[in-house]
């Protein structure tokens, strides 16, 4: 009886469910940084990332499987590989590089449009808040041009991965959007 | 119910494979889920891997899918399930496309996973690794070769070995860790208490770091020396193969260099009483296959005696391997083993039929013409009781016996019909003693008749299609010659009336050719009414045979006295195609555009040999028979990385050894100069030489030159090795003046083709072409190398931009036009009567000063005149001090004969040597005799 009661609270609160989480973005945004600052809640130094990390983290009381796949150009086909069963994805954009904005705004879009994406939610960390010169959140979401997306839950935090502003308010809000919408 | 489904998945126990398409949609379906079920996935690789290790293929499509299933599992961090990725991953890494994907993945389990997944890590690291991204996993590596657990350790410096030919350059930035893993003795780590989970330590890494090692300062003599001193010393090296690995370093230092033996030579005799028998082996081999001035008599002889001890030993592979070196030796040196005949006398009667066989093999070569006739006894014996697979070596040794001793051919040839009539044995064993008469009935023309009525008797109860052919063939060829013609006709219309259609077929062939007897006009008569007879037979091909040689026959008889008309021509040919090169022109010919087949195959083109000259290919290469089997045993024991700095190096490959590669070479070299613009005027290549060295093999830049003989031109082709690993040549030509620079040179250079661009351990040609007159020209080109040197960022792998690089000159060796360019080997088979009917008379006298060897001299004389020796003159005995060589060869130019004798003596001072040629060409002639040497 207490067994039950157990597995009918994880079902309520998702403990049991993993969630698929993916980092996706240019080559440089900072996406393994945000991987291992969630994981470990310090700055490792890291290395272009040749294919992907992946690494299961619990948060609030929710089982996350966050997938941090390369940003290269050579890489970015293979993202769709990793598309299926997603519950969410994580978008990060170098708000300093200004020049390659079209460019994020082109595979963000081109990604959203996989048919295995349709439900998933978007957080979009516009990152390297720490830099001058850095672009706001509005202006960013404005390059991206996310107005734009119908049907679907999104928004923009600025972020720094550095200093670990915005991170956790980010993934506050992707976690109750997922919560409410999926399970 | 446990136990059931347990079962149940283990079905794959009984031998019976999954099915393919099955498991491949039950992995992605596993694989995708989400929470990943760790147990199942494991299974089902394993499953999976069985098929792939059973030989089962994916398509691209499909692997590349499963890769990318498998790759999800990264994402669990159980570490059996992921040493069964990495297992997975490694086999999928050659079918699959994008393994790159896993890179990072992998790297962070080599850089933090646990020491149990860390070995599987690393090995399937360098699967998915390319010269770029092998440039991210240095440090990985460098930390992992230098971890005190052996396991880690070893896969990394492994697993280095094969990065090797991806990103070399990476490897060698640490070298120096992996200096520090030979010298390192690592243990498991023990844990109180735990001990007796982990094994003693072997100690194989070093082994492994050795291994590694030596392939990385491969080019580099001083650095391999200094190798040698610093871990031969004192204990370091307690893995026995890592110490077997040093006896062979000290083998390549020595094909390098013999001189340094006196430096080596306490080492090597120290090693004979190593305390494992594996280094004693090495050694021992080491040493007897030296070039033999090197080695004290007295080392050899305790190389042999350590050997011989060997030979009596309880353990068979000890056994085997001692008696195979054994073997090896009495190809060359028989007289030198001769004390182990009682050991392997007593060896004849071995369980192992292995070890028997090579102790018969090497008592039929220290046999001398006295004890041939028992030695064979014993064989009759023996020979029934062994595999067909060791039969054939028998008949190989007894084979190249018959060619050392021709005068023994009648016991020889007693003993190989009696095993071809005794019934068993399978079809490569009778095709080798049919094999073994045939050379007989070529070489040994005293046998002839004896070796082809024996072969008559075969024919008519033989199963094999093959061999009826090839003896049909033979009796054809050699019949109409002989004495009695009419009894071979007998046996052959035999056949046309008894076999299937393959077989009348031939048989027809070889009828025909009965019927070019000339003094024997009952007989001529006889075959066409027999082929008549043919006419009628029921198989289309046969008839077709028979009428197209009636016809033949009738348009000789109409015109008689017109000389060698076609027809004669096409009954028995005078000549034959060059096959390899026939068979490339024709598959070119075929591979081309349709419209192509409307033009006529053009067989002008191909070599072709005459009779004489394809006996002088044979003998030539059934001679170095001994030699290629002893240095491909060499080879194989290298690994195979090494075996191309091998066959470059080899200690003593006898007199052009490599004659089968040589034609092959040729015949590239002439598709090669066909396709450049400059050269197709020039007509056809007569003459091709050998690649010669130019430079030191351990030098910057490694040149080869080989000579093209054109009818009015000569094309000198460069090779030209950049073995640099940061800086490329650009614009490298080669200069090339002749030594004698008289205004009137009979050379003119006409154009030069330079190479643009040759990246590290690249090869490319440049070539010079002159233009000479057609008559016999002799003359020595000194050269020069050309170039620019830009150094390369090693990011890019390209000049760095802006560099204009310097301009450098570096001369190599002169590479001299000799009369032998001129001169291909010919065989003849009465030497003597030749050499008295040739009119033209040259001697000359030569003193030599160095200290070498009669083979030595015998060697060059053999590469520089391009003549074929005869008489089994080829080989010197190491006991006698004087030699009489014999050779013969003609003009590739006009045909003209040449046959030299040329008699050397030995002294303290040195050796003497007087040639004696004659020729039909009295130019040629002295040219030969006076540029021996």
């Amino acid at each position: 009886m207490g067994n039950f009661f157990s597995s009918m609270f994880d079902r309520l609160w998702g403990v049991n469910k993993e969630m698929r989480i993916l980092i996706l973005g240019l080559d440089g945004a900072g996406k393994t940084t945000i991987l291992y600052r969630l994981q470990m809640g310090e700055v490792v130094t890291t290395k272009p990332t040749i294919g992907f990390n992946v690494e299961t983290l619990v948060y609030k009381n929710l089982k996350l499987n966050v997938w941090d796949l390369g940003g290269q150009t050579s890489i970015r086909p293979y993202w769709r590989c990793y598309y299926s069963n997603t519950a969410a994805v994580i978008f990060v954009v170098d708000s300093t590089d200004k020049d390659r904005m079209a460019t994020a705004s082109k595979e963000l879009h081109m990604m959203l449009q996989e048919e295995e994406l349709q439900d998933a939610a978007l957080l979009v960390f516009a990152n390297k808040q720490d830099q001058a010169g850095a672009l706001s959140a509005s202006e960013v979401s404005k390059q991206l041009n996310l107005v734009e997306l119908k049907d679907r839950s999104w928004s923009i935090v600025a972020s720094s991965a550095i200093k670990g502003d915005g991170i956790s308010e980010g993934l506050d809000w992707l976690i109750d959007v997922v919560r409410e919408e999926q399970l | 119910m446990s136990t059931h489904t347990y079962k149940k998945f283990e079905e794959a126990d009984s031998g019976v494979l999954p099915d393919t398409m099955t498991i491949y949609q039950d992995c992605l379906n596993a694989f995708n889920e989400s929470p990943v079920n760790s147990k199942r996935c494991r299974l089902l690789i394993s499953r999976l891997l069985q098929l792939l290790a059973q030989g089962q293929t994916f398509p691209k499509t499909e692997a590349t899918a499963l890769f990318f299933a498998i790759s999800k599992l990264f994402q669990h961090p159980n570490d059996s399930l992921r040493q069964a990725v990495y297992l997975a991953i490694k086999e999928l890494s050659s079918v699959s496309e994008d393994i790159l994907m896993a890179t990072s993945s992998i790297m962070k389990d080599v850089q933090n996973g646990s020491d149990m997944i860390k070995p599987n890590a690393i090995r399937s690291l360098t699967r998915v690794l390319d010269e770029s991204t092998a440039f991210s996993a240095e440090r990985l590596f460098k930390s992992a070769v230098v971890s005190k657990h052996p396991s880690i350790s070893s896969a990394a410096l492994v697993s280095s070995y094969h990065l090797l030919p991806v990103a070399e350059s990476t490897v060698k930035r640490y070298s120096n860790e992996t200096l520090e893993a030979v010298a390192d003795l690592k243990t498991f780590p023990y844990h109180d208490g735990l001990s007796e989970h982990y094994p003693n330590s072997t100690y194989i890494s070093q082994y492994h770091a050795l291994g590694l090692l030596y392939m990385l300062k491969n080019h580099d003599k001083i650095a391999l020396m200094k190798l040698v001193q610093q871990f031969s010393s004192g204990n370091t090296l307690k893995n026995q193969l890592a110490q077997v690995q040093l006896v062979k370093l000290v083998g390549t230092l020595l094909t390098k260099d013999p001189q340094m033996i006196s430096q080596l030579g306490p080492l090597l005799l120290g090693w004979l009483s190593n305390k494992f028998e594996a280094v004693q082996l090495e050694d021992a081999k080491l040493i007897t296959s030296l070039p033999d001035r090197f080695v004290p008599p007295e080392m050899f002889a305790s190389a042999v005696q350590t050997l011989q001890g060997f030979l009596a030993v309880p353990r068979v592979t000890t056994r085997f391997a001692a008696v195979r070196v054994l073997n090896r030796i009495s190809m060359v040196a028989p007289d030198k083993i001769v004390v182990c005949n009682p050991e392997l006398e007593s060896l004849i009667n071995d369980s192992n039929r292995n070890v028997s066989t090579y102790a018969i093999t090497a008592l039929l070569k220290t046999g001398t013409s006295n004890n041939i006739a028992s030695l064979i006894k014993t064989i009759t014996n023996f020979i029934h009781e062994i595999s067909d697979d060791f039969k054939i070596i028998i008949i190989d040794a007894v084979r190249t016996m018959a060619l050392k001793f021709p005068e023994e051919w009648k016991s020889i040839l007693n003993f190989l019909v009696n095993v071809l009539k005794q019934g068993d044995g399978g079809f490569p064993f009778k095709n080798s003693i049919v094999e073994a008469l045939f050379d007989l009935v070529q070489f040994v023309p005293q046998s002839k008749e004896l070796a082809l009525e024996n072969l008559c008797d075969f024919i008519e109860d033989c199963e094999y299609n093959e061999i009826l052919v090839r003896i049909l063939h033979l009796l054809g060829k050699e019949g109409p010659s002989m004495k009695t013609p009419s009894l071979y006709v007998r046996h052959i219309y035999n056949r046309v009336v008894l076999e299937n259609s393959i077989v009348r077929s031939a048989a027809v062939v070889a009828l025909s050719k009965f019927a070019l007897v000339k003094n024997d006009p009952t007989l001529v008569e006889s075959i066409e009414i027999l082929l008549r007879r043919i006419s009628n037979d029921a198989d289309d091909e046969v008839r077709d045979r028979a009428t197209i040689a009636l016809k033949f026959i009738e348009s000789i008889k109409t015109g008689e006295n017109a000389g060698p008309s076609a027809a004669e021509n096409l009954i028995q040919s005078k000549y034959t195609y060059d096959l390899a090169s026939l068979e490339s022109k024709l598959s070119q010919y075929m591979a081309a555009k349709k419209d192509s087949c409307k033009t006529a195959f053009d067989t002008s083109s191909i070599s072709r040999y005459s009779e004489d000259e394809r006996k002088a290919i044979d003998l030539k290469r059934k001679q170095e028979q001994l030699f290629s089997s002893l240095s491909s045993g060499k080879g194989k024991s290298k690994g195979s990385a090494s075996s191309d700095s091998e066959k470059r190096n080899s200690s003593y490959p006898g007199p052009g050894a490599s004659e089968l590669d040589h034609d092959l070479k040729a015949t590239k070299y002439a598709q090669e100069l066909g396709s450049i613009e400059q050269f197709k005027e020039f007509g056809p290549i007569i003459n091709t030489s050998r690649d010669v060295p130019l430079t030191e093999t351990e030098a910057e830049f490694v040149v080869t030159g080989v000579k093209h003989l054109f009818k009015e031109h000569v094309v000198l082709q460069f090779h030209i090795t950049n073995t640099l690993t940061d800086v490329a040549l650009d614009s490298v030509s080669v200069g090339c003046v002749p030594a004698n620079s008289d205004a009137e040179s009979l050379l003119n250079e006409v154009t030069t083709i330079s190479a643009e661009r040759i990246k590290p351990s690249e090869t490319f040609a440049t070539y010079v072409a002159f233009e000479k007159s057609a008559e016999v020209i002799t003359e020595e080109l000194l050269n020069t190398l050309y170039f620019t040197t830009r150094e390369l960022d090693p990011a890019t792998q390209e000049p760095f931009p802006g560099d204009e690089g310097f301009q450098d000159e570096y001369e190599i060796d002169s590479l001299p036009l000799t009369a032998g360019d001129y001169i291909k080997g010919s065989f003849i088979g009465d030497f003597s009567a030749c050499y008295d009917e040739l009119p033209h008379h040259e001697v000359s006298v030569y003193n030599i000063r160095e200290n070498i060897s009669l083979q030595e001299v015998v060697d060059k004389i053999i590469l520089n005149t391009s003549c074929l020796t005869l008489d089994n003159t080829q080989f010197t005995s190491p006991d006698s001090n004087n030699h009489t060589l014999k050779l013969f060869g003609k003009s590739v130019l006009s045909g003209a004969r040449v046959a030299l004798i040329v008699r050397m003596i030995k002294s303290s001072k040195g050796i003497a040597l007087k040639a004696e040629g004659r020729s039909d060409d009295a130019n040629l002639c002295s040219d030969i005799v006076n540029e021996l040497i």
